[in-house]
């Protein structure tokens, strides 16, 4: 599996949706069951997945699904 | 004193000062408690005393002056989330025929009723249901569980929610110069609790509608003095790293709602301890208008996940598989509370609101305790039906009966304060159970968890027995 194939995974066990509906509008604004519990699910399987630990800052900027790609650029995790 | 209560407003709010800050939430905005006294005369003008009112819930200006106007003009509120699935709040409104309901502005169009008026985001709208008949110390009502939308209501009275407003108030020594974020939904007791408490203290309340991972709940958190969360919270707050943040003005940090795991109290207790800070976990139940028993914070490094002893006002007691009752020594059984928190009742119909006072200051929690030598008691098990995950109370009946009338098919619920472990006969439904009751219930479907058995097999009482 590649990277992005493992996020979107990540992405369609937390939200229960198909990978297909992963896009730019995927976000807090437009997915109604957005809340802390989701993403601190999708924050912690992030790490688990790609072995890294999230600055604070980072997990609240995790507030949709381009925003969690360019994150996890940051942490050197090539999608 | 009595003369006090009988003279002044709900919560004494018109004798408070009138240009100090009662409410800051979200947009920004704030009221001061004259302003409140002011809109809950407004709001008398028109809604008829004893009038029963649905509050559509969000955790907002508008909502909780929607809750202080009906307590002070003695119209009676049935508090449920803003955010109820709508067959749930469909149930609870044919139940019990509101005859107002005061709802956020943009749920006014598909509620489609009359609107009178509207304020702070909020609309007030008339049915055309007739006046309900109720009991004159009735004064609010509850849902049980937060998010079943189970028709069973707590019903509350005016005494009650005075009486744990000011149990708590002397518990944390709160006054005018507190800040408390609040952050718990108002349609949960425990929410109300922190709201109904700081306001009688002439206090500050944050409120906040925001996620626990959303920049602005941070940023209000600074300006607090208190947090009050359930365990789900901490979980937020700790992997968060708050216990490094500069929180200055953060003098108590408080927990209700369920246990705790040994390591997030530990955590939070030493947290505590080097920052000079207070940890105060506390135990309660709708059914006693949120607080029970607390444990004073010097004890919270020696007695690790204790509720500690009953708060001011109230008295804990232990009945033993004798039937003995006991209220001091070592003991374990079903734990008693007594106190003018103590509800009058359930009720499951609109027929109900008429009852009087039907648990006279008795509560038998349903909760296994030990008691050690110290006096401080420690939940060891539960005799009732219901888990506790989030702080959400899930009801296993409940939700039993709403998976049978969706999906027409027998099924059987247990599990822990993490997982909800629902089993059914019919290995089609495993995909599809999570997901309903995700969107029911708004629990996450993770901590749902659906198992295939052969049969679900009951003993002769009905009671089931593969579990």
């Amino acid at each position: 599996m590649t990277n992005l194939e493992k996020l979107n995974a990540i992405f369609c066990k937390v939200f229960a949706v198909e990978s297909t509906t992963l896009d730019e509008s995927f976000d807090k604004d437009h997915i109604d069951s957005w809340d802390s519990v989701h993403q601190l699910s999708l924050t912690s399987s992030v790490e688990d997945e790609f072995d890294i630990m999230l600055d604070a800052e980072d997990i609240l900027e995790f507030t949709s699904y381009n925003k969690v790609k360019a994150i996890l650029a940051k942490y050197e995790i090539e999608l | 004193m009595f003369f006090y209560l009988i003279l002044t407003m709900f919560l004494n709010l018109d004798i408070k000062k009138r240009e100090k800050v009662a409410v800051i939430d979200d947009s920004g905005e704030s009221i001061t408690y004259g302003e409140i006294c002011d809109f809950s005369k407004l709001f008398s003008k028109y809604v008829p005393k004893r009038s029963l009112i649905f509050i559509l819930s969000e955790n907002k200006i508008g909502s909780l002056l929607g809750y202080t106007s009906a307590l002070s003009n003695r119209v009676v509120p049935l508090i449920i989330s803003a955010r109820t699935e709508e067959s749930l709040y469909v149930n609870l409104r044919d139940l019990y025929q509101p005859e107002f309901l005061w709802v956020p502005n943009h749920l006014t169009k598909q509620l489609g009723y009359e609107l009178v008026f509207s304020a702070w985001n909020y609309t007030l709208v008339k049915t055309n249901y007739p006046s309900t008949p109720m009991f004159d110390e009735l004064s609010l009502l509850l849902p049980t569980s937060g998010s079943t939308g189970s028709p069973k209501l707590v019903r509350h009275s005016y005494r009650n929610i005075e009486a744990n407003a000011d149990n708590v108030r002397r518990l944390f020594n709160l006054n005018e110069d507190e800040k408390a974020m609040a952050i718990l939904p108002m349609h949960y007791t425990m929410g109300l609790s922190v709201i109904a408490s700081h306001l009688l203290a002439g206090a500050t309340i944050l409120l906040s509608n925001r996620s626990l991972l959303d920049k602005g709940f941070w940023s209000m958190l600074k300006e607090a003095t208190s947090f009050t969360g359930v365990p789900y919270s901490y979980e937020v707050l700790l992997k968060m790293r708050f216990t490094r943040m500069d929180l200055p003005k953060l003098r108590i940090i408080t927990q209700g709602g369920g246990k705790l795991t040994t390591e997030m109290w530990q955590a939070l207790a030493t947290y505590a301890q080097e920052r000079g800070k207070k940890f105060i976990a506390t135990y309660g139940q709708s059914e006693c208008t949120a607080r029970m028993a607390y444990l004073p914070s010097e004890l919270a490094m020696s007695k690790i996940c204790s509720i500690g002893i009953a708060e001011p006002g109230g008295q804990l007691s232990i009945v033993d598989s004798d039937g003995n009752e006991s209220f001091e020594g070592e003991a374990t059984g079903e734990m008693i509370y007594r106190g003018e928190n103590v509800t009058l009742g359930y009720a499951t119909s609109r027929e109900d609101l008429l009852k009087g006072d039907e648990n006279h200051g008795v509560m038998h929690t349903g909760d296994l305790v030990h008691r050690d030598a110290d006096g401080c008691y420690f939940v060891i098990g539960r005799l009732k039906r219901f888990l506790k995950i989030f702080g959400l109370r899930i009801g296993l009946d409940e939700v039993e009966t709403l998976i049978k009338s969706e999906f027409k098919t027998d099924c059987y619920c247990k599990g822990n304060d993490e997982k909800l472990v629902i089993l059914v006969t019919d290995s089609s439904l495993v995909p599809l159970i999570p997901v309903f009751v995700e969107e029911k219930t708004h629990l996450f479907h993770q901590n749902i968890e659906v198992q295939v058995v052969e049969a679900i097999l009951r003993n002769e009482a009905g009671k089931v027995i593969n579990q």
